[in-house]
């Protein structure tokens, strides 16, 4: 039983349509259950996956954002989870220089026969999120 | 760096003798337009101008005491449909070549034909200072750039370590004034076109034994002054990096910086590097019906409006960190003066070396965020744990 006011974060998953989606259908397909506060968004692929779109959820209300591409090589437009990397590691980068925690945001591979890993992922950054705590700018109204 | 270079006789002063030069260039047909800075006819602002008459190069400025407009959005706005058929050269600040080069790279400017001529540079006094007493600024400029004293300058030049060729590589001729003995400066070509124009005026020696011994030493005394003067901006930067990380880091001191922003987007407009023809932050992507609006201020008790500041400043940071040439044109053009240009360009330093770029220093490089190498940055990959909770729920 879940104590009445614990911190249940808001997290934002961010998927590839091709593996990140296959995955989670994967999960689907075997029952395998995720926390009801990971809020899946499909992108198309992870490379066009805007630096914005992952800042916006963390200042506006998620306390964590995750994404998930291709596995390197496996990427249906060559090299989007490539680029998506270089990107992810800017906004880490940005996100560390400003003490923003950029432990809130997580980079992980899953392929779409992969619906452990996918379901895995999602709780354990939940977990992660969790122990963690809040995001400060969630609850601050002058952002 | 080529170590091509000639001596510039500057018994009037480095300005003057630039622009003697640039006269000749322009008689002898080896420019067709020059883009400099001039003193307006008021007499207390400069400007870009386009010119091809040597008459008005009397009221030119190579080193202005301000930089109202950074000269890489001049050259950008110049060349952005095309190189054109005219020999241009553009006399700017290291800092606006860097990103003249940024634009070229992004594809917003373009250098066949601009012929990128920098000079050794001890920053600029901020606008606003200038402004109050332009006769008192110029004077203040003058006194503190001819003893490379920085204190009164912009807080990004007070930290600026490329102020020279030999840190900010990439344009075609420079004129070398630190560790010169008085009345004269070196003129050093940085690419082959610059060794070109060397040429053409007969200044360049046509082999590495007719060079004299008077250019060497001039040459080697520079090269070591600025070498050392670089050295000690770096660290100078370091600390004073270190110094605003600590002011500005966590969600509390970051909002305090950003409390009086105006949004008035200044910084993004008057930023070099800048370019999009639709920012996204004046887009509709954030103009939303007010029922989202309601829902944010209930979740967050209360909402700023307009809002989407923060976003907007650490957003602009994700889309021109990566070729933020720190010249501080950003916190020139603030109103409420927020230290943008020294948290860009922090931003900006940091994730350069998060991706193992420095913005403007060559052509080749490829841009960051338009390539890739695949084995790199594996430390962003979440490494996983095979089955982490190991459990199947059975609900089903």
């Amino acid at each position: 039983m879940r104590e009445e006011h614990a911190f249940v974060p808001k997290i934002v998953y961010f998927m590839c349509s091709w593996c990140g989606s296959g995955g989670a259908e994967t999960a689907a397909a075997h029952h395998l259950r995720y926390p009801e506060n990971v809020i899946p968004s499909r992108v198309n692929c992870t490379g066009a996956l805007p630096a914005v779109h992952i800042l916006r959820p963390l200042i506006e209300g998620a306390d964590g954002v995750v994404i998930s591409g291709c596995h390197p090589g496996d990427c249906h437009y060559d090299d989007g989870n490539f680029r998506a990397r270089r990107r992810v590691a800017l906004v880490k980068s940005l996100l560390d220089t400003l003490g923003l925690e950029p432990e809130r945001v997580w980079f992980r591979y899953v392929a779409h026969g992969e619906g452990r890993r996918f379901v895995d992922t999602a709780t354990e950054f939940n977990d992660h999120i969790t122990r963690l705590g809040p995001n400060p700018l969630k609850t601050r109204s002058d952002t | 760096m080529s170590g091509n270079g000639a001596m510039l006789a500057a018994e009037d002063g480095v300005e003057a003798a630039l622009i003697g030069w640039l006269k000749e260039t322009l008689n002898k047909d080896i420019f067709d337009a020059l883009l400099m800075p001039v003193r307006t006819p008021a007499g207390d602002s400069f400007a870009y101008l386009l010119l091809q008459d040597p008459a008005i190069l009397d009221g030119a400025s190579p080193l202005p005491p301000v930089m109202p407009v950074q000269g890489g959005k001049a050259i950008g706005r110049l060349t952005m449909h095309g190189d054109g058929s005219k020999r241009i050269a553009a006399v700017v600040r290291p800092c606006e070549a860097r990103a003249a080069i940024e634009l070229a790279k992004l594809e917003q400017a373009h250098l066949d034909n601009v012929y990128l001529i920098t000079l050794d540079c001890s920053g600029v006094l901020p606008l606003a200072d200038y402004l109050e007493d332009p006769v008192a600024g110029a004077d203040r400029f003058r006194e503190a750039s001819s003893a490379w004293d920085r204190s009164p300058m912009r807080p990004t030049c007070q930290i600026c370590d490329r102020f020279s060729i030999r840190q900010a590589p990439g344009s075609d001729l420079h004129v070398g004034t630190l560790g010169c003995a008085d009345g004269t400066a070196v003129l050093v070509a940085g690419s082959p076109k610059g060794e070109r124009i060397l040429e053409q005026m007969g200044m360049r020696a046509e082999d590495e034994t007719k060079r004299t011994d008077a250019l060497d030493a001039a040459l080697a005394a520079w090269g070591t002054r600025v070498d050392e003067v670089g050295d000690a901006q770096t660290e100078r930067r370091r600390e004073v990096q270190r110094e605003l990380q600590e002011t500005i880091a966590g969600a509390e001191k970051l909002l305090d910086v950003f409390r009086s922003c105006i949004n008035c987007h200044n910084c993004q407009r008057a930023c070099p590097v800048c370019y999009c023809r639709q920012c996204y932050f004046e887009s509709g992507a954030l103009k939303l019906p007010p029922e989202n609006y309601l829902a944010r201020a209930e979740r967050k008790g209360a909402l700023r409006f307009p809002p989407d500041t923060l976003l907007f400043h650490i957003g602009r940071a994700s889309h021109m960190a990566i070729s933020c040439v720190s010249c501080g044109a950003c916190e020139d053009a603030c109103p409420t003066a927020i230290p943008v240009g020294q948290v860009f360009s922090l931003l900006g330093e940091r994730a350069q070396e998060a991706l193992g770029y420095v913005a403007g220093v060559s052509l080749e490089d490829p841009l960051p965020l338009v390539s890739y190498e695949m084995d790199e940055l594996h430390d962003v990959e979440q490494p996983y744990v095979e089955t982490y909770r190991n459990q199947e729920v059975q609900d089903a």
